[in-house]
C-alpha cells in the first residue's frame, strides 16, 4: 500500500568519505514520512551514526544531500536545525545543572520567545515525569532518569523530526519500554522519528519502516512485516543476516 | 608474589607514557635552563673583570690604586678603563661611555686618607631588570671592593709604622671608604642602591610571573576540561544540532573563559598590590619616594599595560586549550594534550625569574620571544624599565598569535574536525585491533 503522507526527511545519495577512500557512509537514500517511525539498523560501525550526524548538520556530506522539512543540509543547515532535534547515543547533560534548569536552557535554544520557553519546559516536565527530582542536580540522576530527561528535551519543542541514536541503550527493561511507548504515542500525534539501533528486536516492535545498513551501505528498506515475509525469517536479526549474505558483503 | 604483582601493576599505572614524557621534558628543560644560567654566570664573571673608573683626584696614590685594580693578585687581571666625565648627568654619561656602571674617585680622596678621614667614592649603575641574575655584581662594583682593599693596605702599613692605633684609627681601618650609590633607571637617577631597590621590588618581580603562570595553568585546564567534557558527554553534539550558530557556541565559551580569566587576573593583581605594600613601607618613606621618582611603582598605567598582556596571554592559552580539547579522546588524554602547553609556559617563566631575557644571546632570545607568554612574563620589566619597543613588539606579536589561534579554533569548531579530530589519532590502533578481531 502506497504511503501518501508527505516526506519530512528525504535522504538522497548521501555519502561521507574520510581520508584515503574510507567511506563511513555511501550512497544512502531513504525518506521518512510525516508521523512515521523510521529506523536504521545495523551493527556497530555500520555507518548509522555518520548518516545521522550528516542529517543533523554535524558532519558535512562528501556527496549527496538530505532535505529536512524542505531545507537542504548543504545549503540551509540553519533551516534544517529549526526542523529537527537530535539525541546522540549515550549523550549526557550538564551535570552541574538542575533538571529543570537544563530543560529551560535547551528550550531557550529552540524557542522564539519567552512564552514558548515556558511552554516547552512544561511539555518536557510532563514527558519526563521526573516530578520534584527536576529540582535536583543532574549529577544525582540515574542513567534512566538522565535518558528520560534528554528524551523530553528532544521532543518538547515538537520538531518535524526527532533523531534518536540508540534511544534505549543502557536502560533497564521498564525504562526502555516506557520510552518506546512514548515514541509511539508521539508519532501517532504526527511527529516523525528517525531511530538508530543495533537492537533489532526493539526496532521490530517500535518502527513503521526499517533500513538495514552495513559497512556504510543501505542494503534494504521496508516494513518489518514485509521484510520478515520477503526473507522468510522469524525476526529482523535473521533478516539482517540474510540481507548481508545476499548482498555478498560479508568478509569486508 | 601477590605483593610484587600489585606493586608492578601500581608502577605500570603510575609510570605511564604521560609521566615518562613529562619527566623527559623536565630533564630537557632543566638542561636548557642550566645552560642559559651558566652562560649568564659566565657573562657576569667576564663583566666583573671590566672596570670603568673616573679618577677626579688623580694623585700618585689613586694612580697606584688603579694599578692595583689592574693586577690585584698575581693570577688576576682586570680590564680597567679610565674615563673622564663631561657632565653630572650620569644617565647621559652611561649612554655616552656605553657601560652599565662606573666608579668616581672624587677630588680630595687622597687628602681624606692622609688626614685619617673616611674617603668617599661614588658608584653609578644602571638598573635594567628585576630578574635575579641581572642584579649580580658587575665590574665597577668589584672595583669598590678592590679600592677599599687597596686603601686598607696603604693605611695598614702607615699605621703600622706609627705604632699603636687609637680607637678612631682602628674604626677607620675597618671601613676606610664609604660609597655613595647612584642608581639610574631609564633617564632618572636617585641616590639609592640597586640592592635596596631590588629588595623592595623583588616580591612583586617574583610574584608577577608566578601569577601569569598560575593563570595560564588554571585557564587552560578549565578550558580543555570544558571542551573535552562537552565533546565526550556529547552535549556538544546536542548543542551544535540546535538552531544556533557554531560561532555563538565557541564565542560564548571563549567569552566566559576570558571573563573568568579576567576576574582571576584582577583578584591576583589586587592581592599582589597588597603584598607589595609591606616591603616598600619597611624601607622608609625617603626610599619609597626615591623609588617613585625612578618610576618603579605599580601605578594605574603599569597595571593597565601589564593587564593587557596578561589578558592576551590568557586568551591565547584558552584558545590553544580549546584547540587541544577538540583532540581529546577522554579526560586522561586531555591532560596529556596539555603537556606541550605547560612546557612552553614553564620555560619562559623560569627564564624570566632568573634572567633578563633581552640580554641573552640571539638564538636563545628569539626562541624565547617566539613563545607568546614570554612577553607577559617580561611585562613588569618592559613596562617599568621603559623598554617600550620590546613591550609594543611583544603586544603586537601576542595579538597576531591570538588571531591565528582563534582562527584555528573557529575552523575546528565549524568543521567536521570537532567530531573527527580525536578519532583520527586512535584510528591506526583501532584498525589494528579490528584486524586482530577478524
Amino acid at each position: 500500500m502506497e504511503d501518501n503522507r508527505p516526506s519530512v526527511l528525504s535522504v538522497e545519495h548521501l555519502s561521507k568519505q574520510y581520508k584515503k577512500g574510507v567511506y563511513a557512509s555511501q550512497d544512502v537514500t531513504f525518506d521518512v514520512k510525516e508521523g512515521e517511525i523510521f529506523a536504521l539498523i545495523g551493527p556497530n560501525g555500520a555507518g548509522k551514526t555518520t548518516t545521522i550526524r550528516m542529517i543533523a548538520t554535524l558532519l558535512k556530506p562528501t556527496e549527496g544531500d538530505a532535505l529536512v522539512g524542505g531545507c537542504s543540509i548543504k545549503t540551509d543547515p540553519a533551516g534544517v536545525r529549526e526542523n529537527l532535534t537530535y539525541l546522540p547515543d549515550e549523550a549526557g547533560a550538564y551535570k552541574n545543572m538542575k533538571g529543570r534548569q537544563y530543560l529551560r536552557f535547551m528550550a531557550e535554544m529552540y524557542a522564539k520567545d519567552r512564552s514558548q520557553v515556558e511552554g516547552f519546559v512544561k511539555e518536557a516536565e510532563k514527558i519526563c515525569s521526573l516530578g520534584d527530582r527536576l529540582n535536583d542536580k543532574i549529577e544525582t540522576y540515574s542513567r534512566g532518569m538522565t535518558r528520560k530527561l534528554l528524551l523530553a528535551r528532544t521532543i518538547m519543542s515538537k520538531p518535524k523530526i526527532a533523531i534518536l541514536d540508540e534511544p534505549t541503550s543502557g536502560l533497564d527493561i521498564i525504562n526502555a519500554l516506557e520510552i518506546r511507548r512514548m515514541i509511539k504515542v508521539l508519532a501517532s500525534d504526527g511527529m516523525s522519528f528517525l531511530l538508530s539501533s543495533h537492537n533489532m528486536l526493539e526496532i521490530e516492535y517500535v518502527s513503521d519502516r526499517v533500513g538495514i545498513i552495513a559497512r556504510g551501505h543501505l542494503l534494504e528498506v521496508g516494513r518489518p512485516a514485509e521484510l520478515l515475509e520477503k526473507y522468510k525469517a522469524d525476526n529482523l536479526e535473521d533478516v539482517f543476516e540474510l540481507v548481508v549474505m545476499k548482498k555478498d558483503i560479508t568478509g569486508w | 608474589m601477590k605483593f610484587a604483582s600489585l606493586l608492578k601493576k601500581e608502577l605500570r599505572e603510575m609510570l605511564n607514557t604521560q609521566t615518562i614524557f613529562m619527566l623527559l621534558l623536565m630533564l630537557f628543560m632543566m638542561y636548557g635552563m642550566g645552560g642559559m644560567l651558566n652562560k649568564s654566570a659566565e657573562k657576569a664573571s667576564e663583566e666583573s673583570s671590566r672596570i670603568t673608573i673616573c679618577d677626579l683626584d688623580d694623585t700618585k696614590f689613586t694612580q697606584s690604586v688603579l694599578m692595583f685594580l689592574e693586577h690585584p693578585t698575581s693570577d688576576m687581571q682586570n680590564e680597567v678603563k679610565t674615563v673622564t666625565l663631561k657632565s653630572d648627568d650620569y644617565a647621559a654619561e652611561l649612554d655616552r661611555l656605553d657601560v652599565n656602571s662606573f666608579v668616581i674617585i672624587p677630588e680630595g680622596f687622597t687628602d681624606d686618607i692622609n688626614n685619617g678621614k673616611q674617603a668617599k667614592v661614588t658608584y653609578v649603575s644602571r638598573m635594567t631588570s628585576m630578574s635575579m641574575l641581572s642584579n649580580v655584581n658587575v665590574g665597577s662594583e668589584t672595583a669598590l671592593q678592590l679600592i677599599t682593599s687597596a686603601v686598607k693596605t696603604a693605611m695598614y702599613s702607615d699605621f703600622k709604622n706609627r705604632g699603636k692605633l687609637t680607637d678612631d684609627e682602628a674604626a677607620l681601618i675597618e671601613a676606610p671608604v664609604t660609597v655613595d650609590e647612584c642608581t639610574i633607571v631609564r633617564d632618572k637617577s636617585e641616590n639609592i642602591s640597586q640592592l635596596i631597590l631590588y629588595s623592595s621590588l623583588y616580591s612583586r618581580s617574583l610574584f608577577m610571573p608566578l601569577v601569569v603562570y598560575i593563570l595560564i595553568l588554571l585557564g587552560s585546564q578549565t578550558m580543555i576540561n570544558a571542551v573535552s567534557a562537552e565533546k565526550l558527554d556529547k552535549t556538544l553534539e546536542t548543542l551544535l544540532s540546535a538552531p544556533i550558530t557554531r560561532l555563538h557556541v565557541i564565542s560564548a565559551k571563549m567569552l566566559a573563559a576570558a571573563a573568568v580569566a579576567l576576574l582571576n587576573a584582577v583578584v591576583y593583581m589586587i592581592g599582589m598590590n597588597n603584598m607589595n605594600l609591606s616591603p616598600t613601607g619597611d624601607i622608609g618613606e625617603e626610599y619609597t619616594k626615591m623609588i617613585e621618582k625612578l618610576g618603579l611603582v605599580f601605578d594605574f598605567r603599569t597595571y593597565l599595560l601589564i593587564g593587557v598582556q596578561m589578558l592576551l596571554t590568557m586568551l591565547i592559552s584558552l584558545s590553544i586549550a580549546m584547540i587541544l580539547g577538540a583532540f581529546a579522546k577522554n579526560i586522561k588524554s586531555s591532560q596529556t594534550l596539555l603537556l606541550p602547553l605547560m612546557f612552553v609556559t614553564i620555560v619562559p617563566f623560569m627564564a624570566c625569574m632568573f634572567l633578563d631575557i633581552s640580554t641573552l644571546p640571539g638564538a636563545v632570545r628569539y626562541v624565547l620571544y617566539a613563545i607568546p607568554f614570554t612577553h607577559t612574563f617580561m611585562a613588569s620589566d618592559t613596562v617599568m624599565f621603559g623598554k617600550t619597543e620590546l613591550y609594543t613588539a611583544g603586544l603586537i606579536y601576542q595579538a597576531v598569535f591570538l588571531i591565528i589561534c582563534m582562527t584555528i579554533a573557529v575552523k575546528i569548531f565549524t568543521s567536521d574536525y570537532i567530531f573527527t579530530a580525536g578519532e583520527f589519532i586512535g584510528r591506526r590502533k583501532k584498525k589494528k585491533h579490528a584486524e586482530e578481531d577478524q
